[in-house]
C-alpha cells in the first residue's frame, strides 16, 4: 500500500515521494542474492515450514487410537476448545508459568552473580570458570539421573544427609510428593541453565567500558550505585536477549521433567511439552497434541518477535 | 493373505516331530482365562497343569528347527529381512545375551541368503518409533511387540494378517490366551512368541526377624497389607515393593493382579466373555484394591515412599541389600538377583549373597474374588505391504517367522523371565533344562491358569500404562480421596471409549 503522502501535509524528502518498486521486481534485482540462498530456503520448506503446515492441519481433526491417520476426523475448532476449557490445561499452564518464571529469575540471578564475581581478576579464576560451566556443557539426560538419585525418597543423599545432620525425622520426600516435586526439578533446572546466564552475561560485562567505572568512582559513586547506574544499563541488552532465551528455552523443556517425574507425581509437574507429548504419544491423540502445539508456537513465536526486536535495537539506532 | 498361505503342505511337514508332544500340547491348550467363545474350550484339562506335570513333560521331544522351517520357505531362499525388536539390554542377565547371539548365529545359519537387518530397540523408545515409522511408511517387515502393543497397529490396518497356520504351526500350539491376543475383529494379526506370568517373591530372613513365617507367603491381599506394616514396624525396612510410576508398563503389570483379586477391573476382562464395554474402575472391588495401597502407602508407610517414581527396576537394589522384603516379579528376578550377588564387593557381597539364599517364590496373593496375574508376554507381528520400507519380502518373513516362534527358539529365547509361546516348547531338552537350573521357574509357570490378558482394544495402552497410573497416583498423593480418584479414572475410561 502506497500512502500519499503530500496530501497530508509537512515536509516529505523527495526520495521518499519515488514510489518503491514491487515485490517480485526487488526480487528479480536481487535474483543473484536469492539464488544464493534458496538452497537454504528450500531445505526450511522441507523441515520446517511443512512440519507447521502438518500440526496445523492436523490440529483440526480427531485421531482416534483405532483409526489409521488417513481416517482422522474433521472437528474445526472442537481441540482447542477442548483444551482451552478444560481443568488440565490450566493446572499444566500454571506449572509451566512457575516452572518457566522461576528457572528464568534464578538462572539469571545466579548467572549475573557469577558473571560479576568472574569479571573480576583473582587467582584461580580461569578454573572455577571451568568448574561453573560443568552444568551447561553436561548432558542433560545424564543430569536428570543424578539429580533423580540425588533426590531418590528413600535412598537418596540429600534425604541421607537430611537426616545425618538432624534436620529433618526422614528423608525428604522431593518427588514423590505433590508440593515438593516441582520445586525439586526446578532447582535442577536452575543449576543447569545459570552457566548459560553466566556466559552471555560475562561477554556483556566485556562491553562495559573502564572509564565510566573509573569515573563514577570518581564522583563518588559507592559500589551499588556503580552497578545499577553504569553496569546494568550496559547489561541491558543483553539481559534482554538472555532472558528471552531462557524463556523460550524453558518452554521448551522437555529432557528434565520426563525423566525426572514424568510429569508426576499426578501431574504436579506437568508443563505444555511433557503435556503434548503425552498426548501424542501416550495417548495417541494426535489432533489434541497438534492444537496444544499451534498454541505453544504462537506463544512462542511472540516471544521470537521480542527476541529478534531485542537483537536488533542496535542495528535500527544506527540506521536512524 | 492368501499369498502367505502354504498351511497344508507346512502342517503335513511339522507333524512327525509333533508325535510326543501333541497329546501335551491339546491339554495345555486352555483358555485359563476362561473365554468359552474363543473356541479353545475343547483342549482345556486344567486338572493336569501343575509343577509336576511341567516337569514330566519337559525333554520329550527333539526338534531340529533349520529342517523344519525349511519345509516352510527353503533353507536357500534369497530374500531380505527387516526386524525390530526389543533386545536384551545391560540390565538383563547374561544368558539372555548368549542365548539372543546364539539365536542369530543360528539364524544365519539355516537360511544364509536372506539379508537380515535387525534393530534391538529400547522398550520404552519402540513404541513410538514403531507408531512414527508406520505413518511414514518405513516400518519394519517384521516385529516383536510387548502382548499389549499389537492391537493398536491391527486397528488401524497397519498390520498383515498373520496366524500360526501361515508359518507351519496351529493355532492350537499356542496358548489360547496368547491368541486372544492376537485376534482384532476376529482376525488373527499376530504369532506368541513367549508367555509370562510373575510370582510373589519374598525376603525369608526378613519374614523371620519380623515374627512372620519365612516359609510362608501372604496367603490373600489384606495380609500383604498387614505383613508390609509388621515388616516396616519391627525393622524398619520396607514391606511390599509397591510400583506406581506414571506412564510405565511395570505399575499395571504389578497393580492389576491385586485389582483383579478384590473384584475389579479396568473392564470387565475377568468376565468369561468379555465386551471391553463395562467400565470397572469403580467398583467395590476396584476401590477395594486401591485402598488397600493407599494403606500401605500413606496410613502405614510401608512401602518406599519413591514407589509413584519407581519402576521395578528400582525395587531390586534394596531387595538385594536387605531394605525390601516382598515384590511382585518374573521368574527372571532370581538370575537378576544373582547377577546383582556376583558383581557386588566386599561386605555387599556377603549380604547380597545372603538375600540370593533367603530368596523365596510363591504364588501372587488371592484375594476376595480370585487369584489374578497379568498374561503377559510378546507376539511377533508382519506389517502391512506397502508400510514397509523397501517391500515386503514375505516368504523371508514367514521364514523368519517360523524360526523364531517355534518350540526350540521360543523356549531358549526366553530363558530367565518367560515360557515359551509355542506349547510344544515346554517339551524341549530346553525346558528341561531351564527348569532343572532356573530356581522357581515352575512357581511363575504355575501361574499361567491365573493370567487374564490386559483388554483387547486399542485404547488399551492408555487405560493401562496412563489412566490405571493416574488413578494411583491421584489417590495416593492424597490429590484426590479414594473414591474420587477412582471414579475419574472410570470416567475417563469410559470417555474414552465413548470415543473423545
Amino acid at each position: 500500500m502506497t500512502i500519499d503522502v503530500a496530501h497530508q501535509g509537512g515536509a516529505v524528502p523527495a526520495s521518499s515521494r519515488r514510489r518503491r518498486p514491487g515485490l517480485l521486481r526487488r526480487i528479480v534485482q536481487n535474483r543473484n542474492d536469492y539464488a544464493y540462498i534458496a538452497p537454504a530456503l528450500i531445505v526450511m520448506a522441507l523441515v520446517i515450514a511443512y512440519p507447521i503446515y502438518y500440526t496445523v492441519e492436523l490440529s483440526f481433526f480427531k485421531t482416534p487410537a483405532n483409526l489409521a491417520m488417513d481416517q482422522k476426523i474433521f472437528v474445526g475448532l472442537d481441540n482447542y476448545w477442548t483444551i482451552l476449557t478444560s481443568k488440565s490445561f490450566r493446572d499444566v499452564t500454571y506449572n509451566t508459568l512457575i516452572w518457566t518464571i522461576f528457572s528464568t529469575f534464578f538462572a539469571y540471578v545466579l548467572g549475573l552473580g557469577a558473571a560479576l564475581a568472574l569479571n573480576r581478576e583473582f587467582v584461580g579464576r580461569g578454573v572455577l570458570r571451568a568448574v561453573l560451566l560443568v552444568p551447561y556443557v553436561i548432558s542433560a539426560v545424564a543430569a536428570s539421573y543424578v539429580w533423580k538419585w540425588l533426590y531418590h525418597s528413600d535412598f537418596g543423599v540429600i534425604g541421607a544427609l537430611s537426616v545425618q545432620f538432624g534436620f529433618t525425622d526422614r528423608p525428604i520426600n522431593f518427588l514423590d510428593n505433590i508440593y515438593t516435586a516441582l520445586p525439586a526439578i526446578i532447582v535442577v533446572n536452575i543449576w543447569k541453565e545459570f552457566s548459560f546466564a553466566m556466559i552471555m552475561l560475562l561477554a556483556g560485562l566485556q562491553t562495559v567500558p573502564d572509564q565510566l567505572l573509573r569515573a563514577a568512582q570518581v564522583d563518588g559513586a559507592n559500589a551499588w550505585q556503580r552497578f545499577w547506574h553504569v553496569t546494568m544499563p550496559h547489561l541491558k541488552g543483553v539481559s534482554m536477549v538472555t532472558i528471552l532465551l531462557l524463556v523460550v528455552t524453558n518452554l521448551n523443556s522437555f529432557i528434565i521433567p520426563w525423566i525426572m517425574t514424568g510429569g508426576g507425581p499426578a501431574g504436579a509437574t506437568d508443563i505444555w511439552i511433557t503435556q503434548i507429548y503425552q498426548l501424542a504419544f501416550g495417548r495417541i491423540r494426535f489432533g489434541l497434541a497438534s492444537a496444544y502445539s499451534v498454541i505453544l508456537f504462537i506463544v512462542m513465536m511472540l516471544l521470537g518477535y521480542f527476541y529478534v526486536k531485542a537483537l536488533t535495537r542496535g542495528d535500527e539506532a544506527k540506521s536512524e | 493373505m492368501p499369498d502367505l498361505l502354504h498351511r497344508k503342505n507346512a502342517s503335513a511337514c511339522l507333524h512327525a516331530r509333533k508325535f510326543l508332544s501333541r497329546s501335551a500340547a491339546a491339554l495345555l491348550a486352555t483358555t485359563f482365562i476362561a473365554s468359552p467363545g474363543a473356541g479353545f474350550a475343547a483342549n482345556v484339562d486344567l486338572s493336569k497343569w501343575s509343577p509336576d506335570y511341567v516337569k514330566s513333560i519337559a525333554g520329550t521331544a527333539e526338534f531340529d528347527t533349520a529342517a523344519e522351517c525349511g519345509k516352510v520357505v527353503p533353507n536357500d531362499y534369497k530374500g531380505r529381512l527387516t526386524y525390530w525388536w526389543v533386545g536384551p539390554t545391560q540390565a538383563q542377565p547374561e544368558i539372555d545375551h548368549k542365548m539372543d547371539a546364539e539365536f542369530w548365529a543360528a539364524w544365519k545359519k539355516a537360511y544364509p541368503n536372506i539379508e537380515t537387518n535387525a534393530q534391538s530397540l529400547d522398550y520404552n523408545d519402540m513404541l513410538n518409533k514403531v507408531r512414527t515409522a508406520a505413518l511414514g511408511n518405513a516400518a519394519p517387515m517384521v516385529a516383536k511387540f510387548p502382548i499389549l502393543w499389537g492391537v493398536e497397529f491391527a486397528a488401524k490396518g497397519q498390520l498383515s494378517e498373520l496366524k500360526p497356520e501361515d508359518v507351519g504351526y496351529e493355532t492350537n500350539d499356542f496358548w489360547p490366551g496368547a491368541m486372544k491376543s492376537v485376534t482384532y475383529d476376529g482376525k488373527t494379526y499376530g504369532i506368541p512368541t513367549n508367555n509370562e506370568t510373575m510370582g510373589f517373591i519374598w525376603n525369608a530372613k526378613i519374614f523371620a526377624d519380623a515374627g512372620l513365617d519365612p516359609e510362608k507367603p501372604p496367603a490373600t491381599w489384606d495380609d500383604v497389607v498387614k505383613y508390609s506394616k509388621q515388616i516396616k514396624d519391627k525393622l524398619g525396612v520396607n514391606g511390599y515393593g509397591l510400583v506406581a510410576r506414571q506412564n510405565a508398563g511395570n505399575t499395571p503389570f504389578r497393580f492389576m493382579p491385586q485389582l483383579w483379586a478384590y473384584g475389579g477391573g479396568a473392564l470387565d476382562e475377568t468376565s468369561a466373555e468379555p465386551t471391553y464395554k463395562t467400565v470397572e474402575l469403580n467398583n467395590a472391588g476396584s476401590k477395594a484394591a486401591l485402598q488397600a495401597a493407599y494403606d500401605m502407602y500413606v496410613r502405614d508407610k510401608s512401602v518406599p515412599a519413591s514407589a509413584l517414581t519407581n519402576t521395578q527396576n528400582e525395587n531390586q537394589n534394596p531387595f538385594i541389600a536387605g531394605q525390601l522384603a516382598m515384590m511382585i516379579a518374573h521368574p527372571a528376578e532370581y538370575a537378576k538377583m544373582v547377577d546383582l550377588a556376583s558383581k557386588a564387593t566386599g561386605a555387599d557381597k556377603a549380604a547380597a549373597e545372603a538375600v540370593v539364599s533367603n530368596m523365596r517364590y510363591g504364588l501372587l496373593p488371592e484375594g476376595p474374588a480370585r487369584r489374578a496375574v497379568v498374561f503377559g508376554g510378546s507376539n511377533v507381528h508382519m506389517f502391512a505391504p506397502d508400510l514397509v520400507e523397501g517391500g515386503l519380502d514375505v516368504d523371508a518373513a514367514r521364514a523368519f517367522i517360523c524360526f523364531s516362534t517355534g518350540p526350540e527358539w521360543s523356549t531358549k529365547l526366553a530363558w530367565v523371565g518367560s515360557n515359551p509361546g509355542h506349547l510344544d516348547g515346554f517339551t524341549t531338552k530346553w525346558m528341561k533344562e531351564r527348569l532343572d537350573t532356573i530356581k522357581f521357574l515352575d512357581v511363575t509357570t504355575s501361574m499361567l491358569p491365573s493370567g487374564i490378558p490386559f483388554p483387547v482394544i486399542p485404547e488399551q495402552a492408555e487405560i493401562m500404562n496412563i489412566i490405571v497410573p493416574d488413578m494411583l497416583q491421584n489417590a495416593l498423593t492424597g490429590k484426590m480421596t479414594v473414591d474420587q480418584a477412582a471414579d475419574d479414572a472410570a470416567q475417563k475410561v469410559q470417555e474414552l471409549l465413548d470415543g473423545m
